[in-house]
């Protein structure tokens, strides 16, 4: 039997219906800091602290509501989740220790991977920025950027780049940009045998 | 001389590179002696959740840490909060959960690695005030900064979330040491709130706002010159303050620089030295002016 987590009775004295808690199992299991979830108090500082907080769908208080009530679509299709600038203004005022960055990350990489698209914009550029990872070992802006604009299709890439080609132009000039195709570190096939493992021995990746 | 390990990050590669000309500077005359870590690799920033899942970017930290602990074990000195906040992160798990350090140790194997644990990570604001010190820096001040008032933009992850070295809701190393340039240190409310980090460009309106707040604090509180020690703020604030006006309607144009170039400007060491020519947005001016 599912056990109730809600309340059991409503106001009425009328029983109710327990929550379905097989969400909140698949996130303790299967995503990234899920469990830490489980010492959420409800008590919404870490909304309050929030700096985008006003352009969220749901604060993090209420992601963490909704897991345990069981709304698996509204929680990962939420763009909140990849909102997160990653400022740790929650996780340092939560009276509960939640580090609620690791959890918003962890929802993040779990919906992808389960075919959800929280923020298309963002998703992009993290695509072309773990590419550059992946392929080199470090970041070379410039491609990622590009790479990003261009991720749109040709005719929406160029439009990108134009209408950042100012600041574009004045950190070439300034020297801010590298102009050499950017090498890959010197054990960047270790490093890819590392990734591909710890793609296969962790968590929050596979259906 | 203090013998550190120097974990750049990419930012300082490219569009952070004042920051690394300016540090390399001032590191000298500091006694600060700063060695790169071989073959280095990125942190991952706060984006890399996208591809890779927890444990993929513990990896990516845990290399660097194993790597610095197998060429000495040097602290790692961050200069980039980004870098800084990740690194310590993922170390401060792996020095406190054995079965994950064993984990990592089975993945790093594959690339010859092994690591144990023992490598401090810190910031370099950490390092500038506590190991080098105010009363050194100020005796090496030979153009005091008099009368510029300095905005000292703290951002996140150079303090939050573990407050190491300073203090996480009023932090005052930044001020500190601007005022040790014989500059002013203006407190403004919204020094420790989020420019938008690696989120700007895909969330470009919901940050023009947080940078807009920023900028117009700093400035209501009389900031002349905007001063970080984070490759990501101070591209925000300074590389967007042109798209900003124009999407919000403001009128900003305040020179954003490192804390780095502060120092070199006032040790006296040159604008080549404190890369003055790297910014967008010059600080000529008012650094003329003191």
């Amino acid at each position: 039997m599912e056990q109730v987590v809600g309340p059991k009775y409503d106001s009425q004295g009328n029983p109710r219906e327990a929550y379905d808690q097989s969400f909140a199992r698949e996130v303790y299991r299967k995503v990234d800091s899920g469990e830490e979830i489980k010492m959420c108090m409800q008590c919404g500082v870490c909304a309050a602290s929030c700096p985008l907080k006003d352009k969220m769908d749901l604060s993090p208080r209420k992601i963490f509501t909704l897991i345990r009530a069981g709304q698996r679509d509204k929680v990962l299709g939420s763009q909140a989740i990849m909102l997160c600038t990653s400022c740790y203004s929650c996780k340092v005022r939560c009276p509960r220790k939640v580090p609620v960055v690791d959890v918003m990350h962890g929802l993040a990489h779990y919906a992808l991977r389960q075919g959800y698209m929280p923020r298309k914009e963002s998703a992009l550029f993290g695509e072309k920025f773990w590419g550059n990872i992946y392929r080199l070992g470090r970041i070379d802006e410039k491609d990622v950027a590009n790479r990003y604009f261009f991720g749109h299709g040709i005719g929406a890439g160029i439009k990108m780049a134009l209408d950042n080609k100012d600041m574009g132009l004045g950190m070439l000039l300034k020297k801010r940009m590298k102009l050499l195709p950017e090498r890959p570190i010197k054990n960047i096939k270790a490093l890819k045998k590392m990734l591909d493992k710890a793609k296969a021995m962790g968590k929050g990746g596979a259906a | 001389m203090a013998d550190y390990f120097l974990y750049s990050g990419c930012s300082l590669e490219a569009s952070g590179v004042h920051y690394l000309i300016s540090l390399e500077a001032v590191a000298k005359p500091l006694g600060i002696n700063l060695k790169e870590i071989p073959d280095w690799n990125c942190c991952g920033a706060s984006i890399a959740y996208v591809g890779g899942n927890e444990l993929s970017v513990e990896v990516l930290a845990a290399r660097n840490l194993a790597i610095a602990e197998a060429n000495g074990g040097l602290d790692i000195v961050a200069p980039c909060s980004s870098c800084y906040i990740v690194l310590n992160k993922v170390n401060h798990k792996l020095q406190e959960k054995p079965a994950l350090l064993a984990e990592v140790n089975e993945i790093l194997a594959e690339g010859g690695l092994k690591y144990s644990g023992k490598i401090k990570v810190r910031h370099l604001l950490d390092v500038l005030f506590h190991d080098a010190g105010p009363e050194k820096i100020k005796s090496l001040v030979k153009k005091p900064l008099t009368g510029v008032k300095v905005g000292g933009y703290v951002g996140c992850q150079t303090v939050r979330p573990f407050g190491e070295y300073d203090s996480v809701e009023q932090p005052t190393v930044q001020d500190r040491l601007i005022q040790a340039l014989g500059a002013e240190a203006v407190h403004f409310p919204k020094k420790i709130r989020c420019c938008g980090s690696g989120l700007f460009l895909t969330e470009l309106e919901s940050c023009y706002e947080l940078a807009r707040d920023i900028l117009k604090d700093a400035i209501d509180h009389d900031a002349q010159i905007i001063s970080t020690a984070c490759p990501m703020c101070q591209m925000n604030l300074e590389a967007y303050q042109k798209k900003i006006n124009k999407a919000l309607g403001t009128h900003f144009n305040i020179p954003v620089v490192f804390i780095t170039q502060l120092m070199a400007v006032a040790f006296g060491l040159g604008n080549k030295a404190a890369a003055l020519d790297r910014l967008l947005i010059p600080a000529g001016q008012v650094l003329k002016a003191a």
